[in-house]
């Protein structure tokens, strides 16, 4: 599997290409990973990423202050709730309404070699990034060879 | 209304020809009119300010914005259901704005723009005279 690599010295225009190619690849194809009656459509979508300490999930969340997101984790599962409120100043009417608003929920299944109980959660200019890091055992690790 | 199920079309790309690579989105938008003006939201998720180009030419409101793509640094994508690329969408407005009051603002995603109307456009009370 190719690895998106950025480094410190690279060109960002190229760098979204290369990303863009790669979500292209595995679009809509899970991976170890059961997200239920899903697919597309449903709010908020979620985009999954291995990196070398376990997953990283990026959930889209436009216009849902941080306070209104709820995460919960039980066992293996993990799920995202929360609401988007769309409230315009009053007296007016709309042209065109393309956003949503509502409630969501969704929940995810992830491999048991994860450890949900340190996961964590950042929000940054409306997108949700959970941490889930992978079990200290299911981590690799050096096998040294002694000399007989 | 807030019982509803919340849902989401899929990104559309921009079909404008730019200079840049890489694909562009086109972002979701309400738009909405009062007395004073016209307000406008639009979803740009990992945008954030700095990297946001908001501009009024002849009459054209551009909007414009740069994802943040330093969290994708030595990542492998396992899944994916949206697609992650920069975000542009023009708008013809009318002459009635008051292009010089334009108001906008980031938060969590969202662009959000105040565009109040000029004076002359406002609706206003005509007195019938006797």
């Amino acid at each position: 599997m190719t690895r998106f690599r950025m480094s410190s010295s690279f060109d960002p225009v190229s760098g979204l290409l290369a990303l863009q190619r790669e979500l292209e690849r595995v679009f809509d194809k899970p991976f170890g990973i059961d997200l239920g009656p899903s697919g597309r459509g449903v709010f908020p979508p979620v985009n999954v990423f291995a990196d070398k300490d376990g997953y990283v999930m990026k959930l889209e969340t436009p216009g849902v202050p941080p306070g209104d997101v709820h995460i919960e984790a039980e066992g293996r599962t993990l799920t995202v709730s929360g609401k988007r409120e769309v409230a315009p100043p009053p007296g007016g009417s709309f042209h065109r309404r393309e956003r949503g608003s509502g409630q969501f929920s969704r929940s995810f299944q992830l491999p048991a070699d994860l450890d949900l109980s340190r996961a964590d959660a950042a929000y940054k200019y409306g997108v949700l990034t959970i941490r889930v890091p992978k079990k200290e055992e299911a981590k690799p690790r050096q096998i040294s060879v002694k000399a007989s | 209304m807030t019982n509803q199920e919340l849902k989401i079309p899929e990104k559309r790309e921009a079909l404008d020809e730019t200079t840049r690579a890489g694909r562009t989105y086109v972002p979701q938008v309400d738009i909405y009119e009062t007395r004073e003006g016209l307000w406008l939201w639009a979803d740009m998720p990992g945008v954030d300010e700095s990297s946001l180009n908001v501009h009024l030419d002849n009459g054209v409101l551009t909007i414009e914005g740069q994802v943040d793509l330093k969290d994708y640094q030595d990542v492998t994508p396992l899944y994916t259901e949206y697609y992650v690329g920069n975000y542009v969408r023009r708008f013809t407005l009318s002459n009635d704005v008051d292009s010089d009051r334009i108001v906008a603002r980031m938060q969590n995603g969202v662009l959000s723009l105040e565009i109040p109307k000029a004076e002359r456009a406002k609706p206003r009370r005509i007195a019938i005279t006797q």
